[in-house]
């Protein structure tokens, strides 16, 4: 087995988690969304439904369905890093509108800029036709909680 | 805040409720307008098990509060602007204060607070219907006139930045 093989399976096997952490979420699965994988990572795609529209005129994504792919990106990314797979909660989530979504799929790639034992910060950029022009770019703050009997439950 | 805009010369609630039931992702997700006066709109989302956050969880996504929140922002600057005028999400910001649990539907109250010949400036709370207390705080800025032809009609107020 060559070293590319084995690099290929590794990546697969975070497709597969990424895969199976967003399955879980009944909004993502409300959304559509889905994981692929590209040369520099796993990347969540959102595909286009007329239902998605916030601006008929244009027209345009709604901003939430935006936010929404943002948010949940940086779940699972967040997720599929913690060493018990244990589910954060969302603090906080900050949306920079770059430009207008249109009616078209809409790509997410996260990068994590800092993952502790108990928060996580995670930066999700959004593009359509290309990575280097983002139509949004959100900054997600999460929570693991360690206490027990916290409000957030634990399920793995 | 008084004023005669074209919103106000028919009832502000009916040609709210007409415009947000055209948006088609506000109508997807369910929500509808309950209130729209001056420089504040009140709408509300019914829960359904779609758009829980987990499987395991009695909670909703807040996502769905997310597009709740940018939902209520806009409206509430075309309350304050009483025109439809196109607008742009510039940025928003939500702070999820507490899960929000999934049998109570959502009110989100978003206010127009600030408003420039530019931007508008809207803050917005989203609780558990008959709890007390928000569950998410969102705030957020739009660019205003975003298409090219700027509608004549004159700005009542004389905001600048």
């Amino acid at each position: 087995m060559s070293s590319r093989t084995l690099e290929q399976d590794v990546c697969a096997d975070t497709r597969a988690t990424w895969q199976k952490l967003l399955e879980r979420i009944p909004y993502a699965r409300r959304l559509g969304l889905a994981i692929h994988q590209s040369g520099t990572g796993m990347e969540v795609h959102l595909p286009y439904r007329d239902a998605l529209i916030g601006n008929i005129m244009l027209p345009a994504l709604h901003g939430g369905a935006i936010g929404g792919l943002i948010e949940i990106t940086a779940r699972v990314a967040a997720q599929s890093r913690d060493a018990q797979a244990r589910r954060p909660r969302i603090l906080d989530c900050n949306v920079d509108y770059l430009r207008s979504a249109r009616a078209r799929p809409t790509y997410a790639a996260a990068e994590i800029f800092r993952q502790g034992r108990r928060t996580a910060l995670v930066h999700v950029s959004c593009w359509q036709d290309r990575a280097s022009t983002p139509v949004a770019h959100g900054r997600v703050q999460l929570l693991f909680e360690t206490a027990p009997g916290g409000k957030i439950r634990e399920e793995q | 805040m008084a004023g005669t805009g074209n919103l106000a010369d028919h009832d502000p609630v009916a040609v709210a409720r007409q415009f947000g039931e055209q948006v088609p992702h506000s109508s997807d997700l369910g929500m509808e307008v309950l209130a729209m006066e001056a420089d504040q709109v009140r709408m509300r989302l019914e829960p359904g098990p779609a758009l829980h956050a987990d499987d395991a969880a009695e909670e909703l996504c807040t996502s769905v509060l997310y597009s709740l929140v940018d939902s209520a922002c806009g409206l509430a600057v075309f309350a304050a602007l009483r025109e439809l005028k196109p607008i742009a999400t510039l940025d928003l910001r939500m702070d999820y204060l507490r899960p929000a649990g999934s049998e109570r539907a959502l009110v989100a109250t978003a206010r127009c607070h600030h408003l420039t010949d530019d931007v508008a400036f809207v803050r917005c709370e989203v609780s558990s219907e008959e709890e007390d207390g928000p569950v998410a705080i969102g705030n957020a800025t739009f660019m205003r006139g975003t298409q090219s032809k700027r509608v004549a009609t004159k700005a009542s107020r004389g905001d600048t930045v």
